[in-house]
């Protein structure tokens, strides 16, 4: 799981320099003069360093976007509004509050499993987060939901079950109990 | 400081008193607003933990966006008050504009408490547009004007104080000998304190975000008057106003590390090519990581997105390699004096340095697709705030406080608070990091169903507070008492 | 002579079979010409909705044999080489047909891209229709020797196949001896349905934004009620193109004011022009 990897990633970086900080504190007990030319190397060697794994960094994962990418086409559409407090999920445009109120309270969506998905995501009042949580609670995509856009999310759903839609962005009171939910089969 | 600003020949003794007056009051209040606004967030903990099941989720909301404003402005006006304290030795500050400054701040923070606790508002510090206008009757109208009123007179006097604080800079140095060029060029030149190139700095951006916060506030008034605003226009401008503001809170706050703990290492720290270059680039790069905030808003563009990475990204290269190696060389195998102060500022660089790991990983769009509002988000600007720049603030409170009362620390009480703090905040910051790693959304009232964990860890956070907030009141009390014997 | 009593009565089945036989004609007209009539709006006008987009986005195209000038072919050969712009007319037309293809010329010579990210595949669902038939129309059209438009014909069941998974419609109209027919353009990437235009004619700007869709973009902008002000970038959708609007110049003040304050501050001053101590 990503998030996992990330965490990792953060524990060893912090662990490193918390070490290196612990280091220096301690090297205090034994003061002396340090030769500044090689703090200077030592400072141009670390400059190489942190240059190499951004560059390493942003060479693995800026090609890795959650964007909608040309070379690849979904096999469903599921047309999506935010709207304080509540998700609805359709077949079909939600194109006004009617259709809204229908969909927030309908049967939900069934999107096939293992094809790609597209979710068109927008909002008729203030600015949502449309977030996915897989039936064992992991947040596995998210797009933000905006009066005046469309934004496409395109997600391929391999676990069958239910999943469940959560708002991450502060909407107002209800915020934390705006939800949505949607079947893969 | 003092005794450096009177060998300056720049004032008269007189002066500096008054100055030095002011300083202290600035403390004070910094010391007075973080026990309440750290209550606040220990609430909100609490509330999250399940303690208030009673209580409206409206009163998070509001408690909310107080606390987030409120730290945000309570550490930018003692990052401010410092570096002007600081900045005495080299300049001329002007005393009418600190205490111009003083009460229109005073007067912001009580109406941004009459519009929360008083009205409800809680749209959070970032006030996305337009959520202040969709209140769902939670909040009134009055609440809203009195929100946007309070942010004007916050914003006009902080834009005249930075502009001030240039002013002084610019009495002293040319703007090329303020932002280091001729060492760039390697012309001999002026000697230039790194806190003069790091405020230089600082204050440079800031002013580009009250300008994008100006635009922000006028737009709303566009949208009030029946006109509707492009809310992606708008999303960007408030997030260059935030991101920019958050981030010079912290230089400044490095920039008083860089003048005080030389004299605790008893070596120099000066400019030289590598720092002009460094904060040259952080000038630079600075204006173009927010876009790191957007990252969800996929009808912005991509190739915009892909500069929010890579900015992000090398904006670790000046703090790293620069900022925080310059830290651990300064003071390896150095004759250290170890004092609470010292040991804020060695610890605040520590946290900025945490923190900014934390926020380069989540500034990488594919990660950031996972953690972004989650709980990742708060541990992370926790981090390099309450383990970074405040302990760094706190630092410069007790230096200065020392300094002018004359009085000095007990090392066995530096210690308890050092250790509860340490304790307390890496604890407290741990729960949000491991709420984000398990999908846990910020920003909620109360934790559903599919995140029900997040309740449990706000139960471990909130012992965790306890520990920090111990930390906190020994720290209140030691150097308030010194604080409040120097002005009397 | 008139004559009643017994005699009359004789006369009576003739009348009764007169009622009865009106009563059967009476019947006759209800049970046959009634659903006749109701069937006369299929003839006279359309008889379904415009097609919903929505409902055949991202659907697979079935991949039929066409004949064109090149032969037989499957449309997958045209599609797996470049997205196709597919529509359904038939050479009789004497309406909408030949107008819809110009106009449908008129926008992609507008929208550009063709030959490049698309070709379009005209096919006829008369099943009267010849191959020689739509090379005529392509040829009264100027299309002819255009390698990026292909005329050509299937099967009756291949194109009933092909015109239910693509939205097309039709439905002859003895009364006229012409189709009744929807007019529309799809457009197929990879053998899905990506877009779907409906219309007598075809808008440049909406087919720009197809062309758009085609190279992997999508417009995610749409106008809000009221006016909008300051976006970075404006979608027009009458010309289906993209302007710089004021939000981008408000994005760039707050950089330019930063440098304009800046060099106020260090160059215009009074304070700072006469400096003490300039160092």
């Amino acid at each position: 799981m990503i998030q996992m990897h990330a965490f990792y990633i953060f524990l060893i970086a912090a662990g490193l320099l918390i070490a290196a900080f612990l280091y220096v504190a301690l090297s205090t007990r034994n003061a002396r003069e340090i030769n500044m030319q090689s703090a200077y190397g030592l400072r141009k060697l670390l400059f190489f360093v942190v240059l190499a794994v951004l560059v390493l960094g942003i060479g693995m994962t800026l090609g890795k976007t959650p964007y909608p990418k040309a070379n690849e086409l979904p096999g469903k559409v599921v047309f999506v509004v935010g709207k304080q407090f509540s998700f609805a999920l359709s077949d079909t445009p939600i194109t006004n509050d009617q259709d809204y109120e229908a969909r927030t309270y309908g049967i939900p969506v069934q999107v096939p499993a293992g094809s790609l998905t597209e979710f068109r995501v927008m909002s008729f009042d203030v600015n949502h987060s449309f977030a996915v949580y897989s039936p064992d609670d992991h947040l596995l995509a998210q797009t933000q939901a905006m009066p005046g856009y469309v934004n496409r999310l395109r997600v391929r759903f391999d676990q069958p079950g239910r999943y469940y839609v959560l708002c991450l962005e502060l909407c107002g009171m209800g915020h934390h109990r705006m939800r949505g939910v949607f079947d893969v089969n | 400081m003092t005794a450096a600003a009177a060998d300056s020949g720049l004032w008269s003794e007189a002066e500096l008193a008054k100055f030095r007056r002011m300083t202290l009051i600035w403390g004070i209040t910094v010391l007075l607003l973080l026990p309440i606004l750290a209550l606040l967030g220990y609430f909100m903990r609490l509330y999250q933990s399940g303690a208030f099941s009673g209580m409206r989720a409206e009163w998070f909301y509001a408690v909310l966006t107080l606390h987030s404003l409120g730290m945000v402005g309570t550490w930018f006006v003692g990052s401010m008050a410092g570096v002007s304290y600081l900045l005495l030795k080299y300049t001329r500050p002007n005393l009418a504009v600190s205490k111009f400054v003083y009460v229109g701040t005073l007067l912001g923070v009580v109406l941004l408490i009459a519009c929360t606790l008083g009205g409800l508002f809680g749209t959070g510090w970032y006030f996305l547009y337009p959520l202040p206008l969709f209140a769902q009757g939670v909040w009134a109208p009055w609440a809203t004007f009195t929100f946007f009123a309070a942010l004007t007179i916050l914003g006009v006097c902080w834009t005249i104080w930075t502009l001030d604080l240039l002013r002084a800079v610019a009495q002293r140095y040319s703007l090329g000998a303020a932002l280091g060029w001729n060492y760039l060029v390697g012309k001999p030149g002026p000697e230039l304190p790194p806190l003069v190139l790091i405020t230089t700095v600082s204050l440079i951006v800031s002013l580009s975000g009250f300008v994008a916060a100006v635009i922000v506030i006028a737009l709303f008034a566009a949208r009030a008057l029946g006109v509707n605003v492009d809310p992606l226009l708008m999303k960007n401008l408030t997030f260059f106003f935030g991101h920019d503001l958050v981030n010079i809170i912290m230089y400044l706050g490095i920039a008083m590390v860089y003048e005080l703990l030389p004299s605790y290492a008893g070596r120099p720290w000066r400019t030289n090519r590598t720092v002009a270059i460094a904060w040259g680039a952080v000038l630079f790069l600075v204006m173009f990581a927010f876009f790191h905030h957007l990252y969800m808003d996929f009808a912005q563009p991509t190739w915009i997105q892909k500069l929010g990475q890579i900015c992000s990204y090398l904006l670790a290269m000046p703090a790293g390699v620069v900022s925080i190696f310059g830290t651990l060389a300064l003071v390896f195998a150095a004759r250290m004096k170890w004092t609470l102060s010292s040991t804020f500022f060695f610890l605040g660089i520590l946290g900025w340095g945490i923190g900014g790991i934390a926020a380069v990983i989540d500034s990488t769009v594919e990660v950031n697709f996972h953690f972004h509002n989650t709980l990742w988000v708060p541990a992370h600007f926790h981090t390099y705030y309450l383990m970074g720049v405040v302990l760094i603030i706190l630092g410069f409170i007790d230096h200065a406080g020392k300094e002018l009362s004359g009085l000095e620390e007990k090392p066995a009480l530096s210690k308890l608070t050092t250790a509860l703090l340490l304790i307390g905040g890496y604890g407290f910051l741990f729960m949000f990091y491991w709420g984000g790693v398990n999908s846990v959304p910020r920003r909620y009232a109360i934790y559903p169903q599919e995140v029900i964990q997040g309740t449990l860890y706000a139960r471990i956070a909130v012992g965790f507070i306890t520990l920090l907030l111990l930390g906190i009141l020994l720290y209140l009390w030691e150097t308030g008492r010194r604080c409040l014997k120097a002005l009397a | 002579m008139h004559k009643t009593g017994p005699q009359s009565r004789h006369r009576l089945p003739f009348r009764w079979s007169f009622r009865a036989a009106c009563v059967a004609f009476f019947a006759f007209s209800v049970f046959i010409f009634v659903p006749v009539a109701f069937a006369q709006d299929s003839f006279g006008q359309p008889s379904q909705e415009p097609p919903n987009e929505e409902r055949f986005v991202y659907k697979l195209t079935p991949d039929v044999p066409i004949t064109t000038s090149s032969g037989v072919q499957n449309l997958s050969a045209i599609w797996h080489e470049k997205p196709v712009l597919l529509t359904m007319i038939f050479s009789r037309c004497a309406r909408v047909c030949s107008p819809f293809l110009r106009s449908l010329n008129s926008a992609v010579s507008d929208a550009g891209g063709l030959g490049t990210d698309y070709r379009i595949v005209v096919l006829s669902f008369d099943p009267k229709d010849t191959l020689a038939d739509m090379q005529r129309l392509a040829s009264e059209l100027g299309l002819n020797a255009d390698p990026d438009w292909t005329f050509g014909v299937a099967s009756p069941s291949d194109i009933r196949s092909l015109a239910a998974a693509t939205g097309f419609w039709f439905q002859w109209d003895s009364s006229t001896q012409q189709f009744d027919h929807a007019s529309l353009v799809v457009a197929i990437d990879r053998g899905q349905l990506v877009r779907m235009l409906a219309g007598p004619s075809v808008p440049a700007a909406s087919l720009r934004e197809v062309v758009q869709e085609l190279r992997g973009k999508f417009v995610a902008s749409y106008a809000l009620a009221g006016q909008v002000a300051f976006r970075c970038f404006e979608y027009d959708p009458t010309s289906g193109r993209y302007s710089l609007d004021w939000g981008l110049a408000l994005m760039l003040l707050p950089g330019t004011c930063a440098i304009l304050a800046t060099a106020w501050v260090f160059f215009l001053l009074p304070a700072s022009r006469k400096k003490r101590n300039l160092i």
